[in-house]
């Protein structure tokens, strides 16, 4: 349950407004990075009782929003999202477990991996840290994945979403061939693909066939809730 | 001697733009080989460069494909080389770090530019060159910036969290780094080349300008400042990237030749660097060479130059040209070099 929800219908009383103001601590802790008083404020929240979905929503995405409007805006860089989110990390992990057993599903599924070639991962891994800062699922296949591993990937782990990542001009041309090999295994209807990377465009997605382009990783937040807003 | 980038990089008005294409890996397509093949074998390097010069005519050469690798390589990392008919430019394996933050920095190995890893190999392509085309063109050292080859040996996103948490031993690291280039350029400095220093991962579109003018300003600046001492007059730095919003900082290092990459603004380029009275490097995307026509490609240069509104510290470049672009892309650049002067 939302937490917002939550209040709505009830007299909001003392105890409440005192959770309120620690899930706004919370989101707090985590857009600062201080993954340690995170990690002890989220097992508090836990421990008081308050759904796992809530401290979710409204402490842990609540911060990672924040940080994705600091970093479009250009007043929050690389090192400091990646504390941010060491900080999500590492309350998630307390919370994953009880999420399992709430019943929880997440928004989405994403697969996400740095085409053949290209051991560049900064990228996609600040993409992936966005995504599941916004409550999606991530499957990192990592890096210098070639189109085959895609493949297998999908068809194992089904999900809606494939994220190509390239930083080099000469293997962003893979990406191509990636998506060539996804439609020949008989995918390609089944996923949207969304690239992204130094050298690449909302041209270049055009022309290989990507469903989408993503200038960085807020936008590719943006763009993914986009595709799962219309496939759900 | 082709003085055409000389006279740029001094801000005097040459006879035409020059041209500096960023070939690496795309110098192995013009003899016929893998990137991983010429990068390790200096008679096919030399081959490459020559075969470079013949077909691109550029107005300065630089010895290197994996341009970020070596310096890092020296000190113990592990570069993945693809073997067979793959393409690929060789990395450095994420895993191979030699730096995780618990060690001291003095325990890092101080590489001889004569001994380790493809140094030596580099230096004696740097040799051949010099005997052939020294004479005619600026022959230039590729080397590392402190903040990349930092960020290969302690991995990107680990350097990021010790900027934080450990900020006396990321100065300490880049200290190290710093000496490692000086000590690495200074052995091409001795055969008579120049230098370029490359340093994308302090770009700003990783880097907020507090992080950069805390950690890297102050090397780069040292590292500038030493190579003017051994004599190397125009030490470009190249950072790729939107680097529009840290072009002061640049500035700052002393670099004479900065990097105005396919998607910064020129025009703040122009205003800042002409106020400097520093030359700036104008790079075209060469993602278009793939799919445009020659024609496209043609009329594509002119408004590129066009951009640099008669200002005589403008060079035109591109975006690392991808392994196998076709020549006549590159030969309707020069086309559009040739003519417009005469525009």
């Amino acid at each position: 349950m939302q937490f917002g929800a939550h209040f709505r219908n009830t007299n909001i009383c003392e105890t409440d407004r005192g959770i309120m103001k620690e899930l706004l601590d919370l989101s707090q802790l985590i857009e600062q990075g201080q993954s340690q008083k995170a990690l002890t404020l989220t097992q508090q929240l836990v421990n008081s009782g308050l759904p796992s979905q809530t401290i979710l929503n409204d402490g842990l995405i609540a911060g990672m929003a924040v940080v994705g409007e600091k970093m479009r805006n250009g007043d929050m860089y690389l090192p400091e999202v990646l504390q941010s989110a060491g900080a999500m990390k590492a309350s998630l992990a307390i919370l994953k477990p009880l999420l399992a057993l709430e019943g929880t599903k997440s928004r989405g599924k994403i697969l996400i991996g740095t085409v053949k070639g290209d051991m560049h991962d900064i990228g996609k891994n600040l993409v992936s840290i966005m995504l599941q800062g916004a409550g999606f699922e991530i499957v990192d296949i990592g890096c210098n994945a070639d189109p085959q591993r895609f493949v297998s990937a999908i068809a194992e782990h089904a999900p809606e979403i494939v994220g190509l990542s390239a930083m080099l001009t000469t293997t962003m041309l893979n990406m191509k061939t990636t998506i060539d090999a996804i439609a020949g295994a008989g995918l390609r209807s089944k996923v949207k693909i969304i690239i992204g990377g130094a050298p690449v465009s909302q041209k270049f997605a055009d022309e290989i066939g990507a469903d989408g382009y993503s200038r960085d990783a807020v936008l590719a937040v943006d763009k993914v809730k986009q595709f799962m807003d219309r496939t759900s | 001697m082709n003085r055409r980038l000389e006279q740029a990089l001094e801000c005097e008005r040459p006879d035409r733009i020059p041209f500096l294409p960023a070939i690496y890996e795309h110098k192995a397509w013009f003899i016929g080989e893998t990137p991983s093949a010429v990068c390790r074998d200096p008679h096919l390097l030399t081959k490459a460069l020559l075969a470079e010069y013949e077909r691109v005519q550029p107005d300065a050469l630089t010895i290197g494909i994996d341009v970020y690798n070596v310096e890092a390589e020296a000190i113990g990392c592990k570069v993945i080389y693809y073997e067979g008919e793959n393409t690929s430019v060789p990395a450095i394996a994420p895993e191979s770090v030699v730096f995780r933050g618990s060690e001291e920095v003095v325990s890092l190995k101080m590489p001889d530019p004569q001994k380790d890893g493809r140094m030596p190999l580099n230096l004696e392509v740097a040799r051949n060159i010099m005997k052939v085309l020294g004479k005619e063109i600026p022959i230039r050292a590729a080397l590392s910036g402190p903040f990349s080859l930092a960020a290969h040996l302690t991995g990107l996103e680990n350097l990021f969290m010790l900027v934080f948490t450990r900020p006396n031993l990321v100065h300490e690291l880049l200290d190290f780094a710093s000496e490692v280039i000086k000590r690495y350029g200074q052995a091409f400095i001795e055969l008579g080349c120049g230098v370029v220093v490359f340093d994308s991962q302090s770009s700003t579109e990783l880097l907020s300008p507090l992080v950069y003018r805390e950690f890297v300003l102050p090397r780069t600046r040292e590292l500038i400042e030493y190579f003017h001492q051994q004599g190397v007059r125009n030490v470009p730095l190249i950072i790729g990237g939107n680097t529009t919003k840290m072009l002061d900082e640049y500035l700052e290092t002393g670099a004479n030749n900065v990097l105005c990459d396919a998607r910064a603004d020129v025009t703040e380029f122009l205003h800042k660097c002409s106020a400097a009275r520093r030359a700036f490097r104008r790079n075209m995307d060469s993602t278009d060479f793939l799919t445009l026509s020659s024609e496209d490609i043609y009329h594509r240069t002119v408004d590129c130059l066009k951009e640099s509104n008669g200002y005589p510290g403008f060079i035109l470049g591109t975006v690392i040209l991808p392994y196998g672009t076709p020549m006549t892309a590159l030969d309707a650049v020069r086309s559009a070099l040739q003519e417009y002067k005469h525009l």
